[in-house]
């Protein structure tokens, strides 16, 4: 329960003290009512008892005066109660939404290649707005499910002990069933969520290949698949409905069957004569309410689990460690790895041991076969993740000590996947440099070589493009992204040279680009082509994770190893043919 | 929003599954009057208690035991019904899941390939993920709410009509005004207005949401993560302070309904009263009052219920919408006989293409009059700028759309009359961005054939050059793809598809940029143990490195949608045209080295740049 409050607020349970306050007061604003409904009963009871006195209507007429003008108190109190609990579900949801927000752009970059965007996406909207529905709704009906039995029971204890345990013995069972079926409830939600994850990624799996089962006419098995994914969904979650079902109304019946008891109890001590007849009735009207909003919560049950989930997922990740470092580099200085070792998967390291340095303003390549590591110490210097063991250093500072921030603002990375933002063209070159001119945007744009095809575009800088950038040729997202490192300036430059389906004249502009780009500037490039990097200063050999060899093209192929057999694999290539 | 089609159409899917909803909406009837139950047991005995007021001794315990006994079992049987209600309502509403879901999978997978370029797959996902599953709600829940939510206030109030009809009626007037007043409020232009905004603010919150995910590594990479995140703070504080608006604007009625609704027996009071005074010590009458303040209030429950359906409804019909919207995509057209052609050669003959329709403003043909003939036996290649329409000509001949006007054929039968089923055991085709699915590696390749064995599977990966490095995984053909499997790199996934298409042994090969992210080194052997294979089929390649198609028997030059030139490497070399241009550059850029050299001859233009 405790869990279940920290987790909704966001660790913060004091922002819920005014929403909770107000369903303290609305509670027993609405107390006040049923005990005035006692008091006609008494008055009824009253004549009944001795007809001779008859109705006391007087004392009626101002009982039900004082429920009408009560009816004033119960709209203000629930009233407040609304503004309350809306106002702190919708602040709390945003604040939370900014805090995770904040939290996320703080972590490193190899969180966002670990994590499915869009699971993070989720966790910022749909979770946040299934918070803030159990605020609203569940934290109020929480409320009173535990206050007005403990009110009722504390003040019913008073006018008749026996009678009070009889109608409340039956509570603590109702919990208990609960509590002892939690595992069983708890293995068949994570069963449930388990299909249900599963039928989404094999649903993203038959969407995003759509291409190749038409193709290969795999509507029917990979369909079946899916199928199944779906029909097992569908088992889990009647399972889950039929398995939690019983196990709620058990608890259910449990906490109402006080009732009954307490009707026992009365009529045996009613007829023994230790019960009077008004505490009796008195009983009978309490028991007839009290349980009411227990049973809401009770109905409400599986909806609460499932907000107490989502938000546990959040704060899984507002627990995930932003990197530390708080010092700035120096530009141009080199970069040194000593004894790196890293793995993704700390068990299977991606390199091992790796020693070298690479001096401020000079080319280097790297070079191996796929697999070998060569993206993964491009990244290890700009700090997306930090090494297991061993130290890399940027002009003597441990990457480690740096502020990433400041160390990103260094550091301009050309890759192929080119992420344009929804908005002009010129704003996207200027993410390189915010503050940039429209002038020195234009200029950085000659330099990467698009300032032709942006000027050929009906509204020339002021084009927008679309999420993702899906409007503009690979060739030309990569040379905005060269402009943009243009602009950016640092001196640092991590560069994948793959111009893979490029055309010639796209492929010749973007090496244009590149060679404006890497002028006076640390290079680290990732490289595919070794006619490419022929007179680069230093070349990294990478295999397996290790480095292989090291040294420029020549020293490389006088060497005859690993370096010269790619190289000669490389020379041989002479297209495609079908009539040999 | 025409919320009564949505509904209309909710009430077709639902109709799937009439057996059961009418068992749930009939078991949540008898629910809800037997809810009435407990209330009574405990007015019978109020009443016996009543009777012997006068000597409490003389109360009938057995009576009073068995109300109290009979109010449990009406508990239980509530219980009970509302289960049974509850699972029949649920497995109708996760079988209609399922079956929409099946339906909408089966159906994305026959319209044209145009509505997937069309339509992010995050967008379709959504749909049969999400839309569908907002429709649970509203069968599992609110249509079983509807019955009970309606039958059981009519039962009470007609059975409290007959008791007194003086003391309904006035029950009926607080339950107007509170539903008038909610009415009201939802129809005024302030609500209307601040729904339409709250819209807005919603789908801007998402949209902000998700570009502030997706693109916060390249934020991050240039240091605006402020930046980023004031625009999502921008659309989070407008989000909050328009649901706060609502708030206020929904508070007072909502309140006043909620306040008369939970407070109905209050307005009974007076008028039991006023009755009670025009006859003094009628006891049965006392007795029917009494019965109207402890019965009344279990009317709330469904009036409140009642209160929440529009909402529910409103919540599902956007939803709803986009999965109608997808159904009502046509699907492609397959042929009364189809016809099987004896020979392979493919011709596209004056065909041109618009991915829009002409009538629409985005309307760009993409192929004018395109016309070509690639013979079995020979290698075609389609070479040219990006964007001119190479690819879309290979996609065409796979029919993933259909042609606006011209034919193309294989082996003279146009492919409207092929089938798509036999059109794609025809053809083999590599595309440039490979999917390779959940499963094992030799799943994977046995793709292109069903029925191949695990030798043909080995000896398509040996062709295709990816026997050596499936070896060296730890699994071997059984390493499992992605998702906590194995990830391969762009190039050998690569080669995994051209294995798959080996093995398919199609007498059609169409190559889209097969070896793009291929090694050098692979991309060699690739190509020689191809030139084995293909011998006799029909090929068509496009490429962007020049080198590698010069020994094309045919190539077709594509420039902005139209063919400009057309033979062979030799002939087009000495033409002066777009092609020797491009094989101009693609020289210069094979032959482009990054280097010191080139870096210190450029400086003094680097430098001025560099000081700006």
């Amino acid at each position: 329960m405790m869990n279940y409050f920290y987790n909704i607020s966001g660790g913060d349970v004091r922002g819920l003290r005014a929403p909770i306050a107000a369903a303290l007061l609305d509670g027993i604003v609405k107390v006040v009512p049923a005990a005035l409904v006692v008091d006609l009963f008494n008055t009824v009871y009253r004549s009944f008892a001795d007809p001779a006195e008859g109705l006391d209507t007087g004392r009626m007429w101002f009982v039900c005066a004082f429920m009408f003008v009560w009816l004033a108190a119960m709209y203000a109190a629930y009233a407040s109660l609304y503004d309350k609990t809306y106002r702190v579900a919708y602040s709390l949801a945003a604040s939370g939404r900014l805090r995770l927000a904040d939290h996320i752009r703080r972590l490193s970059l190899g969180f966002f290649g670990r994590r499915d965007p869009g699971d993070l996406t989720n966790l910022l909207l749909s979770d946040y707005a299934q918070v803030e529905h159990t605020i609203s709704h569940n934290v109020p009906q929480l409320v009173s499910a535990v206050m007005l039995p403990a009110l009722s029971l504390a003040a019913l204890l008073f006018v008749d002990w026996r009678m009070a345990l009889a109608m409340f013995v039956a509570v603590p069972f109702g919990a208990l069933l609960l509590w002892a079926t939690d595992t069983i409830q708890a293995r068949l939600s994570e069963r449930h969520v388990r299909a249900k994850n599963e039928a989404a990624s094999r649903l993203q799996e038959y969407l995003a290949g759509i291409c190749e089962i038409k193709a290969h006419n795999l509507g029917g098995q990979r369909f079946e698949r899916l199928r199944l994914s779906f029909d097992r969904l569908r088992s889990a979650s009647i399972r889950l409905e039929g398995v939690m079902g019983p196990m709620i109304m058990g608890a259910m019946l449990l906490t109402r069957s006080g009732m009954t008891l307490m009707i026992g109890a009365g009529s045996y001590l009613l007829v023994g004569g230790s019960l009077s007849l008004p505490v009796f009735l008195l009983f009978l009207l309490i028991g007839n309410k009290v349980f009411e909003p227990l049973t809401v919560v009770l109905m409400n049950y599986g909806e609460m689990r499932y907000s107490a989930y989502s938000a546990q997922r959040i704060m899984d990740v507002r627990q995930e460690a932003p990197m530390r470092g708080d010092a700035a580099a120096e530009p141009h200085r080199p970069i040194a790895f000593d004894r790196v070792t890293f793995g993704y998967d700390p068990d299977s390291p991606v390199l091992k041991n790796v020693s070298f340095t690479i001096e401020p303003n000079t080319i280097t390549a790297l070079v191996g076969p796929s697999g070998s590591g060569k993206s993964t110490v491009a990244r290890l210097i700009a700090r997306f993740w930090d090494a297991q063991e061993g130290t890399i250093a940027i002009g003597g500072v441990p990457v480690r000590d740096l502020d990433p921030e400041k160390l990103l603002a260094d550091v301009s990375m050309v890759f192929q996947d080119v992420y344009l933002f929804q908005d002009t063209i010129g704003n996207n070159i200027r993410i390189g440099r915010m503050n940039a001119t429209q002038q020195e945007v234009e200029e950085a744009a000659k330099r990467a070589c698009c300032h032709d095809f942006i000027s050929r575009l009906p509204q020339g800088y002021d084009t927008p493009v679309g999420e993702g950038g899906s409007t503009l040729s690979g060739g030309e997202k990569q040379r905005i992204s060269i402009a943009r490192a243009l602009l950016k300036n640092a001196s640092i430059v991590l560069l994948d040279e793959a111009t893979a389906s490029l055309d010639p004249e796209n492929e010749e502009a973007v090496q244009r680009a590149i060679n404006e780009l890497v002028v006076d500037r640390t290079v680290v490039l990732i490289a595919h082509r070794l006619k490419t990097i022929q007179h680069v200063d230093n070349i990294l050999v990478l295999d397996k994770g290790e480095l292989a060899e090291t040294g420029t093209h020549d020293e490389l192929l006088a060497r005859q190893g690993l370096y010269a057999n790619l190289w000669r694999l490389q020379q041989n290539t002479d297209g495609w043919r079908i009539k040999p | 929003m025409n919320s009564r089609s949505e509904l209309s159409s909710l009430i077709r899917i639902a109709g799937e599954k009439k057996g059961l909803l009418l068992t749930a909406g009939l078991f949540s009837a008898v629910s809800s009057v037997l809810q009435i139950a407990p209330f009574l047991a405990v007015y019978r005995i109020i009443e016996e208690l009543l009777m012997h007021a006068g000597d409490p001794a003389g109360v009938d315990k057995d009576l009073i035991l068995f109300w109290g006994l009979a109010a449990l079992v009406a508990l239980i049987a509530v219980l009970a019904t509302l289960y049974i209600s509850g699972m029949c309502s649920h497995i109708a509403a996760f079988d209609i899941l399922y079956r929409l879901r099946v339906r909408l999978s089966e159906h994305v997978a026959k319209v044209p390939m145009g509505y997937h370029t069309r339509t992010a797959t995050g967008e379709l996902k959504k749909i049969i993920e999400i839309s569908v599953e907002k429709i649970e709600k509203f069968i599992a829940h609110q249509l079983p709410d509807v019955v009970s939510a309606v039958i059981m206030p009519l039962l009470l109030l007609s059975y409290l009509f007959w008791l007194d009809w003086r003391m309904a009626l006035v029950l009926l007037v607080p339950i107007s005004v509170a539903f008038w007043l909610q009415a009201r409020m939802f129809a005024s232009e302030a609500s209307r207005q601040a729904y339409r905004d709250f819209q807005s603010a919603v789908e801007e919150m998402n949209a902000t949401g998700v570009e502030y995910i997706r693109g916060m590594p390249a934020v991050k990479v240039f240091g605006i993560t402020a930046d980023s995140f004031l625009t999502f703070k921008q659309a989070v504080d407008r989000y909050r302070d328009i649901s706060l608006r609502i708030t206020d604007i929904c508070k007072t009625s909502y309140s006043l309904f909620f306040v008369i609704v939970v407070s109905l027996f209050t307005f009974v009071v007076p008028v039991g009263l006023l009755l009670m005074s025009g006859r003094p010590g009628d006891q049965s009458f006392a007795i029917t009052f009494i019965l109207f303040l402890i019965v009344s209030p279990s009317l709330s429950v469904p009036l409140l219920k009642m209160l929440y359906l529009g909402s529910g409804l409103r919540e599902i019909a956007e939803g709803n919408k986009r999965i109608e919207a997808v159904f009502a995509e046509p699907v492609i057209a397959e042929p009364a006989a189809p016809r099987i052609p004896d020979t392979y050669d493919v011709a596209f003959e004056q065909v041109s293409f618009a991915y829009e329709k002409e009538i629409s403003k985005d309307f760009k043909p993409v192929l004018k009059n395109v016309s070509f003939l690639a013979r079995a036996g020979e290698m075609t290649a389609l070479v040219g700028p990006s964007g001119g329409g190479k690819s879309t000509i290979a996609n065409l001949l796979l029919r993933f759309w259909d042609v606006q006007e011209g034919v193309i054929s294989i082996g003279g039968v146009p492919i409207r009359g092929i089938g798509t089923e036999k059109l794609m055991e025809m053809v083999s085709f590599v595309f440039q961005d490979v999917h390779l699915f959940y499963d094992t590696i030799e799943e994977n390749i046995r793709m292109g054939n069903a029925a191949a064995t695990k030798a043909e599977v080995e000896a398509a990966a040996k062709a295709a050059c990816c026997h050596a490095f499936i070896e060296k995984l730890e699994h071997g053909y059984e390493t499992k793809i992605g998702e906590g499997g194995t990830y391969l790199s762009g190039g050998e996934a690569q080669r995994i598809a051209i294995a798959r298409a080996l093995l398919k042994n199609a007498p059609i090969l169409v190559l889209d940029e097969a070896t793009a992210y291929a090694d050098a080194e692979n991309e060699h052997l690739i190509q020689q143990a191809l030139a084995e294979l293909v011998k006799g089929k029909t090929v068509l390649i496009i490429a962007h490195r020049l080198s590698t198609i010069r020994a094309a028997e045919q190539i077709l030059v594509v420039n902005q949608g139209e063919i400009v030139e057309r033979g062979t490497h030799d002939e087009l070399l000495g033409r002066g045209g777009l092609y020797e241009r491009m094989w101009q550059a693609h020289v210069r850029a094979a032959s482009w080295k990054l280097a010191s050299e080139e870096k210190r001859a450029s400086r003094p233009m680097a430098a001025e740049g560099g000081r700006r």
